[in-house]
């Protein structure tokens, strides 16, 4: 079977904004800016997903931004004490309610999906290369014109 | 009378973001409980059985399908209202989860409006 990448077209973006506007309360906008290197401090959350196609999803941004998502999705003061775990742990949320989000848009054209459980790491100059070769969507958004995030999604036909 | 409420989410933070939004739908709980995985969700229902249930599927050491099975199983819970909360929105994997105990279904990423829609039946 052969997966239309059209399937997956401005779906990225459509379920980036679902999560954003209806659990983050912030509005974002596609940056129409190639993909960019963010050097400071990075969170990448990631989730894969395996079936008729198996492949990743991943969000990284600033850790600036992180906080921003991760105080926002709790409701609490920005200058607010957050940990690192709670930040860590919104960023994993975000991965896998676009993930579901996507889900939801293409299973009527996608036989099979079961996602995992989302993982984040932090680091810098981060980049997902999981079944990287095949097809790549990238997204960069900014995010209530204050902070820059990139989705990416990667995926290819599964050989079972 | 108000209601008593667990939640069940590995996440910290989706749990959190639960709460508040179950408070912004304007339903009152008389006391609400939260557990990071199945078998302390199973743990304190033993203790203190609740009546609405709100769980997430996708959870390591016990998915919230194998829960749900395991609640039903305790006399204790017989009355307790199970509505999932995840981002798996299969039909098929729905289905399987009404078909084995569950009550309802919310799909992530939700809003206040959804959980009085769903949660509203069970207030009574």
């Amino acid at each position: 079977m052969s997966v239309d990448q059209a399937v997956f077209d401005g779906v990225l973006l459509e379920a980036a904004k679902e999560v954003f506007e209806t659990m983050i309360f912030m509005d974002i906008e596609n940056a129409s800016e190639p993909e960019q290197t963010i050097d400071e401090l990075t969170l990448l959350g990631s989730i894969t997903f395996t079936g008729t196609l198996e492949g990743c999803l991943s969000i990284f941004c600033g850790l600036p931004a992180a906080k921003a998502i991760a105080t926002n999705m709790l409701g609490i003061d920005a200058t607010d004490d957050i940990s690192e775990e709670d930040i860590c742990d919104a960023i994993g949320e975000v991965a896998n309610m676009v993930m579901g989000s996507i889900k939801s848009r293409v299973q009527h054209g996608i036989e099979k999906l079961a996602v995992s459980i989302p993982s984040v790491v932090t680091g810098r100059q981060l980049e997902s290369n999981l079944c990287d070769g095949e097809n790549k969507i990238t997204v960069t958004v900014n995010i209530e014109d204050e902070y820059t995030a990139q989705f990416s999604l990667l995926y290819r036909e599964s050989e079972k | 009378m108000a209601k008593s409420l667990m939640i069940v989410d590995d996440s910290a933070t989706m749990r959190k973001i639960i709460m508040r939004t179950v408070r912004m739908s304007g339903l009152e709980f008389s006391r609400t409980e939260e557990a990071g995985n199945g078998n302390e969700a199973l743990e304190k229902l033993n203790a203190e059985p609740v009546e609405i249930m709100l769980c997430d599927i996708n959870m390591p050491e016990m998915s919230g399908s194998e829960l749900v099975k395991k609640v039903r199983e305790l006399p204790s819970c017989d009355d307790t209202k199970i509505v999932m909360v995840s981002t798996e929105s299969s039909q098929e994997i729905i289905d399987d989860l009404l078909a084995n105990g569950a009550n309802g279904y919310i799909t992530k990423p939700f809003t206040p409006e959804k959980f009085q829609e769903k949660l509203a039946p069970f207030m009574n």
